[in-house]
């Protein structure tokens, strides 16, 4: 074929040298191909959002208003996932004070102002001046009285949502049944505590049989609530401690004269005994007037059933005043919670205070000025009936006991509604109990 | 078959040693191949298979952890002797409960959501005889539920001693307006005096906590994972969804297995698992084809490796299995070419393989047989010579023998007997020197030639040659080249007489030993000296084209000995100056057997 001999045994050397080489270079391109399939599951992980856990206690109608928001702030942040976990009231607080002490403390909470100085004391929840400022959250937009309940020490430990008062809410088809209305549709009700009795007196005798004119639980604080804005509407009223905090003092006069006219209420059936469940009681028409918390009007206005009206907690005495309290956002301590998670939480906090007239869709008064004064919040039904009551809120005395003491209080109470003791024994006994536990 | 055979024996070697290697290397590395593949394939499935069962066993394992703990949330009741109480009353709907209850009722449930974790959502009594306390999320607790006699557990605890219902996910409303997913525990509660039942508690899990375990849990990109109870109810998929394609599930058969099954024309390997705490069964399905992947690629690898090695391998060979046969080929096209006639051209040898030796003894052949060429070569060429030079000779031969005749003819008339002799002699040396060419005569003929020749040579040179023949009588049959002694003794003549003065003597010798026959022709002449005879020595034995001045005579007899007999045989010379001249003719003893006296007739 070809000239010949022309392959001498060099060339055929050069020939292998090159197959060989060849073969290997192949091992190679095969060892980096597979080499190349472990590193595929990696670009996930860039979008990962913080994800926040968030504890509730929200058991009123008031609930599915912050799902709502938690909802909307959730699709609005890309970055940021919060996780709500809600929780009974009942036993919130437990809850919370055992996550903190063990160290499994939500990175969000809803802390009640009446129960912050049990969680600034031992820094369990962090300041959180630093935060706001960093995030570009004001303090100044606060409603002055609410923006106070937060500070500790010259520090704001808690963003406060809103202000949550006691208010009346009445069913306008019985009191206009019964001719208890006026032109505004508001209640007629006669001064003082006579006028109040009275205008229960004829309403129940113009309510179908198994109505309650008022409904109150029998059980649980609500009671408390009642007597505490009673209580303080009262010249010189509402005070709870000596002023150095060492004794509790309410067993006297004008706190018995609030209380007895509360019992009074229960006695004469104008809050028929047994009532479990207040709120669902007058939801569902079996009551015609209903004392509870503003959360309620959110759920209310919902039903069509319900011809509703509210109006705050009428003055029996000499000044308004109303037990009030704030759900305020606070972030427990915790040792390994991250820059990012601490940013996440304020990022939320200042958003749902800025989205402040999604919270008063569940009927709280907004904590920021701006919200309560924009055209969004006036918008809203039955709202502006009650948000002044914000600037007359009588809350809790500040001790890091107060929310145990309350718990106190409501039993003795409860003994008194379920006729076990008379209303002179029951301030007695709390006061009594109170000073015990004050003495520890 | 036989065909086949045929044709693989027709085929070039090359091709041969090719078509080997692609059976005996290709086809074993081939199946080889693909057997390792399809055992990899199978292992690899079943690994996974096995993977996945694993994966989904440690996973109940967790969850089953996980219900044992709510497990002992619901024989909690047994501890509140209120709790007992209550649900043994006997109450209408709606009944109010006094502070003590409702205290010892809530104190309880509150124990158990704090003992349980975050995701209790709500706790239930139901007592046999009316009582209940149902705590739902975002609400107050409630006395007027009543159980719902169809309710699907309640028949289950029928046969189950103490053992907890587990209830698979359902939707749960609180009167809020918020939906919750929740599945529950439901565990029968019994009186310890008299063993009747005293009522159920029931308590609502978020199954939040079940999901985040199946969230951790990466079988494959396209899994499918999800847990249902044991009326094929989901109670909670990985992503929340229900799987479409579900396939119907055969957990009856066994409480754990892997399977294969098809759906939608995708096979897809399903685990199983049947969790003896709950009896709910926790089921991952992943397509075949996803799990293969990696086989995949390395299927495409081994197949593009094997592809390529056998590719090289086979280059590899095609160009040894050429390289091997090309000097082969090259021979073999020598071959044709000396077949062709062509000598000239010598297979180049690089090696002392067996190619090597084998182009060396071609080599050596071809030199042999171009020698050989030559030889016969030669032979002809003096064949001719001698024919031609008789042909000028043999010019009219006839006319020489008329005329040798008329001579005679005339000497006998005028009476004289030695022109008659002479020319006698003269017509017969001319008739044997002009014959038909023979290649053999015998020893007898020749001297019968020699004698003719001598006798006119005496005539001219009357008694100044004494010639004397001493022939062995057993070696005139022998067989000689004719024409072979005569030149000799006419050198003898020239050397003994011509150049001398007087007389000369001439002896023509014949004998034998060994079977060589030796001739030999002596004269006393002048003789040479050394150097010239060791010059026309040299001439007899290196030259062999003839031409020159002198010598040829000599040179001819010599050379056609040699052609004819071979090297070992030809013409010596010996001489002395002044001491004669000595050539002996040396040749095989041939006897001259059957071949009839040739006779003469060439006319």
């Amino acid at each position: 074929m070809r000239d010949t001999g022309c392959y001498s045994g060099h060339k055929r050397n050069i020939l292998i040298t090159l197959s060989i080489l060849l073969l290997a270079m192949l091992l190679v391109l095969v060892m980096g191909g597979c080499g190349t399939d472990g590193a595929e599951e990696s670009p996930q992980a860039a979008a990962e959002p913080v994800t926040l856990e968030y504890w509730t206690p929200f058991s009123g109608g008031d609930n599915i208003f912050m799902t709502e928001l938690v909802q909307q702030f959730n699709r609005e942040h890309g970055d940021i996932r919060i996780d709500q976990i809600n929780s009974r009231l009942d036993d919130y607080y437990s809850r919370l004070r055992t996550a903190i002490l063990s160290g499994n403390a939500p990175d969000l909470a809803i802390i009640h102002a009446t129960n912050l100085p049990q969680f600034v004391q031992n820094g369990y929840i962090e300041p959180l001046d630093g935060l706001a400022a960093d995030t570009g959250l004001d303090w100044g937009q606060f409603n002055a009285k609410i923006a106070e309940s937060t500070v500790y020490g010259g520090a704001h430990y808690a963003v406060p949502l809103d202000t949550h008062t006691l208010v009346l809410y009445y069913n306008k088809k019985y009191l206009k049944e019964a001719g208890l209305l006026d032109a505004g549709d508001k209640p007629l009700i006669g001064k003082g505590e006579q006028g109040f009795t009275e205008f229960l007196q004829q309403l129940k005798a113009e309510l179908p049989p198994g109505v309650a004119p008022l409904a109150l639980p029998s059980t649980r604080i609500d009671s408390v609530w009642l007597w505490w804005s009673l209580y303080n509407q009262m010249q010189g009223g509402g005070v709870f401690y000596n002023p150095d905090g060492t004794q509790a003092v309410f067993n006297n006069k004008g706190s018995l004269q609030a209380l007895e006219f509360v019992n009074s209420l229960y006695q004469q059936e104008l809050i028929p005994p047994d009532i479990n469940d207040a709120f669902k009681l007058f939801y569902d028409g079996e009551a015609a007037m209903l004392i509870t918390g503003v959360w309620g009007t959110g759920a209310f206005e919902q039903d069509e059933n319900l011809e509703l009206g509210v109006v705050p907690v009428p003055v029996i005495y000499d000044h308004p005043a109303v037990w009030g309290d704030s759900h305020t956002l606070a972030i427990p301590a915790k040792s390994e919670m991250s820059a990012e998670k601490r940013n996440a939480a304020m990022v939320f906090a200042r958003w749902a205070v800025e989205h402040g007239v999604m919270w008063a869709e569940a009927g709280h008064v907004p904590s920021s000025r701006e919200v309560v004064e924009s055209g969004a919040y006036a918008a809203l039904k039955f709202r502006s009936d009650y948000a002044n009551t914000a600037n007359s809120v009588a809350y809790w005395p500040r001790n890091v006991k107060q929310w145990t003491i309350n718990e106190e209080i409501i039993r003795q109470f409860e003994k008194m509604i379920y006729k076990e003791q008379s209303p002179e024994q029951a301030l007695q006994n709390a006061v009594d109990s109170i000073n015990l536990q004050l003495k520890k | 078959m036989k065909s086949f055979r045929g044709w693989f024996r027709n085929l070039a070697l090359a091709r041969k040693l090719i078509l080997i290697n692609v059976v005996f290397i290709v086809l074993p590395l081939g199946l080889m191949g693909y057997f390792a593949f399809a055992r990899f394939t199978e292992t690899t499935e079943r690994k996974v298979g096995d993977y996945q069962l694993q994966t989904l066993k440690q996973l109940t394992l967790n969850i089953d952890t996980y219900m044992n703990e709510l497990n002992r949330l619901t024989v909690m009741p047994y501890q509140y002797p209120k709790v007992t109480d209550y649900l043994a009353t006997r109450r209408t709907s709606g009944e109010p409960l006094t502070l003590d209850e409702i205290s010892g009722l809530n104190s309880f449930v509150t124990q158990v959501f704090l003992n349980g974790r975050v995701d209790i959502l709500g706790v239930s009594l139901y007592g046999t005889g009316g009582a209940s306390y149902v705590v739902m999320p975002e609400s107050q607790y409630v006395t007027t539920y009543k159980l719902d006699e169809n309710v699907s557990w309640l028949n289950k605890f029928k046969g189950h001693y103490g053992q907890p219902v587990y209830v698979a996910t359902h939707d749960l409303s609180s009167s809020g307006g918020n939906v919750y997913q929740a599945f529950s525990i439901v565990r029968e509660l019994r009186s310890f005096d008299d063993g009747v039942t005293l009522g159920y508690i029931v308590i609502d899990v978020d199954p939040k906590f079940i999901s985040e375990i199946l969230s951790k849990v990466k079988l494959d990109a396209k899994e499918l994972l999800y847990i249902t109870d044991d009326s094929g109810k989901l109670v909670i998929g990985k992503d929340h969804g229900l799987p479409q394609a579900a396939p119907s599930l055969s957990p009856d058969n066994a409480s754990e297995g892997v399977s294969h099954v098809k759906s939608e024309g995708e096979g897809l390997l399903m685990a199983h698992i049947t969790s003896e705490v709950t009896g709910w069964t926790t089921v991952g399905i992943v397509p075949v084809s996803s799990l293969m992947k990696d086989t995949e690629v390395l299927r495409t690898y081994i197949i593009l490796i094997g592809i390529i090695c056998v590719g090289l391998a086979l280059l590899l060979y095609v160009f040894i299995a050429y390289r091997i046969t090309q000097p082969l080929r090259k021979l073999s096209r020598l071959m044709r070419s000396v077949e062709r006639g062509d000598l000239s051209r010598a297979f180049p040898v690089s090696g002392t393989d067996e190619v090597g030796m084998l182009g060396h003894s071609f080599n050596g052949m071809l030199a042999k047989l171009s020698e050989l060429a030559y030889l016969l070569y030669e032979t002809e060429i003096r064949e001719k010579d001698a024919q031609i030079a008789a042909l000028q000779s043999k010019i009219n031969p006839h006319f020489l023998y008329n005329t040798l005749g008329s001579i005679s003819m005339y000497a006998e008339l005028e009476g004289s007997p030695e022109i008659i002799t002479m020319s006698n002699n003269l017509s017969k040396l001319l008739r044997y020197s002009l014959s038909g060419r023979k290649e053999h005569v015998t020893l007898q003929d020749e001297l019968d030639h020699v004698s003719g020749y001598m006798t006119i040579q005496q005539m001219r040179y009357e008694e100044r040659i004494r010639f004397t023949m001493t022939i062995e009588p057993s070696l005139l049959g022998s067989e000689v080249i004719p024409l072979m002694i005569q030149p000799l003794v006419e050198n003898a003549i020239n050397h003994a007489l011509d150049k001398g003065v007087g007389r000369g003597r001439i002896s023509l010798t014949a004998d034998s030993s060994s079977q060589v026959l030796r001739i030999t022709i002596e004269d006393d002449g002048i003789g040479m000296n050394a150097e010239a005879l060791e010059a026309l020595r040299l001439h007899l034995r290196n030259t062999k084209e003839l031409g020159g001045r002198s010598g040829n005579g000599l040179l001819n007899v010599h050379r056609r000995i040699v052609l004819h007999y071979g090297d070992e045989y030809g013409l010596s010379l010996e001489s002395m100056p002044y001491q004669g001249f000595k050539a002996v003719l040396k040749l095989p003893v041939i006897t001259h057997q059957g071949r009839a006296r040739e006779d003469d007739g060439v006319a």
